[in-house]
C-alpha cells in the first residue's frame, strides 16, 4: 500500500475537512433534489401516458331511440373491423349502477339523477397496437352510424397529458442546468477552499518532483466524491419524500389513474449519481486549471 | 511522458553518483552563465552572475540581506524563471526546461529551507517518504530508504510521531531526511540555520557536510558569518547583482557589505 496514495489523500483531506465537505455534499443535494423531482414528476407523467395513450379502448355513445337491432347490428360491425378486441354493451342504467358503486359515499345524491343522464354505450375494447389515426378512422365511420350519438376516442386526454410531460421535458432541462451550475459552482469553490487549506501540502509534493497529476488527483477525487454523494443523497431523500406522499394517496390515487405511482427506476438513479461523479470531477478540474502551481 | 527519453527530460537519478550522462560525469554539475533576474523592471536582483560548481563540492552562498540569495537557488529549481542566461545543470539548461519537465528536474535536488516546510499533519515518516512516492517506489524500498534517511539525520525511532509536534532542530532532520532520501545529485539548503539557535546550527551544518563526505554536491545559502568560519570552505558572495568567489575568508566593513580581502 502506498500511503500517500490519491485514495489515501483524498480519504484524508475529506476527514480533516469534514465539515466542508458536508456543506458541499449538503448544497448539492439540495440542488440534485429539484432536479430529481422534476424527473419523479416526468416518469409518472410518461407511465400514465403509457397506461392511457395506447388504453386500447373508445366508447360508441348511441343515441337514446336506438333500436336494439341497430345496436346488435353496429356491435357486429365493429367486431370485424382489424384490431378491435371486444365489444360490450352498457345500458344506461348499468352506467348509473357502476358510478355509484365507484363513487359509494355520493351514492345517494347520484339515485337521483334521472336514467337519461346516463347513456347506453358500446365499449370497445381494441388491441394496444391500433395506431391513433386508425382509432380516428374508426370513431370518423361510426360518428355516420344514424343510431350513434358520439364516439370518444380518449385523445384529447392523451394530447393535454403528452403537452405536460412535454413541459415536465422541459422543467427539468431547465434543473439540470441549474444543477450543473450548482455543481460547478460549489464544487469549484470547495475544491479552491480544500487546496488553500492544503497549501503547504502541495507546496511540499511540488518540491519533491511530484507531477501535476499526482497533485491534483486527490481533489478531483474529492470532487468527484462530492458529486456523487449529492446525487446518492438527493435520490434518498426523495425516495423517503415519496414513500410518506404515497403512504398518503395510495387508494384515491391508483382508482383515479388506473396505476401505482413509481419512483424513479434503477437506471435513472445509476444516471443521476453518474453525472454527479463526473460533474463532480470535471468542476475540480476546472477549478484547478487555473491554478497555478510552482 | 516519457522519462528518459527527449532533451529536455530529467532521468530520475536515485544514486548520488549515478550519471545524468557520460560526458555530464566530467563537466561541472552546475554553471550559471550570466544570469539576469529582476522581479520589479528597474530593480534587476542578478545582474549576470557567473557560477560553476564542481561535482561533489560544498559552497557556502552568502551575501547581504536582499543579495538574491535565495532567488539563485530558486532558479535553479525552477520556483523561478531566469530573464536571460543559462543554468547548466548536469548538462542541461535548466532554465529552458518544458515545464513539464520540471519534477523530474526536482527529483534530481533536494532543497532544505529556513522554515523547514514539513506538512505538520503527517508522520515524520511520511514527510521524508513523500520525496520516494512521487517516483512510485515500492513500499517495502521506500521503507528502507526513509529508514536509512532518518537513521543518517539521528531520528531513527521517530517516524510515527507527528512533524507538527517536533522541535525545530528536529524538524529540521526531517527536512534534511526527505531532501537526502532520494539520493540526489545536490543539495540546496536555503538557510537551513536561521530558525535554529548557534549550537543547533552547528550540528546542522555537520550533518550537511557528512551528506557531501558522500558525494553530493551541498549549495549552502546563509548569512550566518560564524557557520563560515567553522571550517575553511568555498565561499560565494552575492553583492550588486554579481557573484564572486572567495576563496578564503572575508571582510565586511562597517555598512555589512562583503569585500574581497586585498
Ligand atoms: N517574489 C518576489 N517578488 C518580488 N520581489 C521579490 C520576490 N522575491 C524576492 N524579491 C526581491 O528580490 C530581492 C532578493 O531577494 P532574495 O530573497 O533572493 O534575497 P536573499 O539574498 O535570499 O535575502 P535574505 O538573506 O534576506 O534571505 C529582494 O529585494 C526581494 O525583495
Ligand atoms: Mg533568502
Amino acid at each position: 500500500m502506498i500511503s500517500l496514495s490519491t485514495t489515501l489523500r483524498a480519504r484524508r483531506g475529506m476527514m480533516r475537512e469534514w465539515r466542508l465537505h458536508a456543506l458541499s455534499i449538503f448544497s448539492l443535494a439540495v440542488a440534485f433534489v429539484c432536479f430529481g423531482a422534476s424527473l419523479l414528476v416526468v416518469t409518472n407523467l410518461r407511465a400514465l401516458e403509457d397506461r392511457w395513450a395506447h388504453a386500447g379502448r373508445a366508447s360508441v355513445y348511441l343515441k337514446d331511440n336506438a333500436a336494439a337491432d341497430d345496436i346488435e347490428s353496429v356491435k357486429q360491425a365493429l367486431l370485424r373491423v382489424n384490431g378491435v378486441k371486444q365489444v360490450r354493451y352498457v345500458s344506461g342504467q348499468q352506467a348509473r349502477l357502476d358510478f355509484g358503486a365507484s363513487q359509494q359515499e355520493r351514492a345517494t345524491a347520484l339515485a337521483s339523477l334521472p336514467a337519461e343522464a346516463f347513456p347506453s354505450t358500446l365499449e370497445v375494447e381494441v388491441v394496444p397496437e391500433m395506431t391513433d389515426a386508425e382509432l380516428v378512422d374508426m370513431a370518423a365511420k361510426l360518428q355516420k352510424l344514424p343510431s350513434v350519438e358520439d364516439v370518444e376516442t380518449y385523445q384529447a386526454w392523451t394530447e393535454r397529458l403528452s403537452r405536460l410531460i412535454r413541459g415536465g421535458v422541459a422543467a427539468s432541462a431547465l434543473l439540470a442546468l441549474v444543477v450543473l451550475g450548482a455543481v460547478l459552482a460549489v464544487v469549484g469553490s470547495t475544491i479552491r477552499l480544500a487546496l488553500q487549506r492544503r497549501r503547504t501540502e502541495v507546496e511540499v509534493l511540488k518540491l519533491v518532483g511530484a507531477t501535476d497529476r499526482f497533485v491534483k488527483g486527490p481533489y478531483i477525487l474529492e470532487g468527484s466524491v462530492q458529486g456523487a454523494m449529492g446525487a446518492l443523497g438527493a435520490t434518498g431523500l426523495l425516495a423517503i419524500l415519496f414513500m410518506i406522499v404515497r403512504g398518503r394517496l395510495d387508494g384515491e390515487f391508483v382508482n383515479l389513474l388506473g396505476l401505482q405511482p413509481q419512483f424513479l427506476p434503477w437506471y435513472l438513479v445509476t444516471a443521476l449519481v453518474c453525472s454527479g461523479a463526473v460533474l463532480g470531477a470535471l468542476a475540480a478540474m476546472g477549478s484547478l486549471r487555473k491554478l497555478v502551481l510552482v | 511522458m516519457s522519462r528518459s527519453e527527449g532533451p529536455f527530460a530529467f532521468r530520475p537519478a536515485l544514486r548520488a553518483g549515478a550519471r545524468f550522462s557520460r560526458e555530464a560525469k566530467d563537466r561541472p554539475i552546475l554553471t550559471f552563465e550570466s544570469v539576469y533576474k529582476s522581479y520589479r523592471s528597474g530593480s534587476p536582483v542578478l545582474r549576470g552572475v557567473h557560477l560553476t560548481i564542481e561535482r561533489g563540492e560544498f559552497v557556502f552562498v552568502t551575501g547581504p540581506s536582499g543579495a538574491g540569495k535565495s532567488t539563485m537557488l530558486r532558479l535553479l529549481y525552477r520556483s523561478e524563471t531566469v530573464d536571460d542566461g543559462r543554468i547548466l545543470f548536469l548538462g542541461k539548461d535548466v532554465a529552458r526546461l518544458r515545464d513539464d519537465a520540471v519534477p523530474f528536474l526536482r527529483r534530481n535536488i533536494g532543497v532544505v529551507f529556513q522554515d523547514f516546510k514539513l506538512v505538520p499533519a503527517w508522520s515524520v515518516y511520511e514527510n521524508v517518504a513523500v520525496a520516494l512516492e512521487v517516483l512510485s517506489l515500492p513500499t517495502r524500498l521506500v521503507r528502507t530508504r526513509v529508514g536509512e534517511a532518518l537513521e543518517r539525520v539521528g531520528l531513527s525511532g521517530r517516524g510515527n510521531d507527528l512533524a507538527g509536534v517536533l522541535s525545530g532542530g528536529e524538524q529540521q532532520r526531517v527536512a534534511i531526511a526527505r531532501a537526502i532520501v532520494g539520493e540526489p545529485a545536490l543539495i540546496l539548503a536555503d538557510e537551513p540555520t536561521g530558525n535554529l539557535d548557534p549550537q543547533l546550527a552547528i550540528d546542522i551544518l555537520g550533518l550537511f557536510e557528512e551528506i557531501n563526505e558522500g558525494g553530493t554536491t551541498v549549495v549552502f545559502a546563509t548569512h550566518d558569518r560564524t557557520l563560515l568560519e567553522v571550517r575553511p570552505r568555498r565561499v560565494v558572495v552575492l553583492d550588486e547583482g554579481k557573484a564572486l568567489d572567495v576563496p578564503q575568508g572575508i571582510a565586511i566593513d562597517s555598512d555589512d557589505h562583503y569585500r574581497l580581502p586585498n
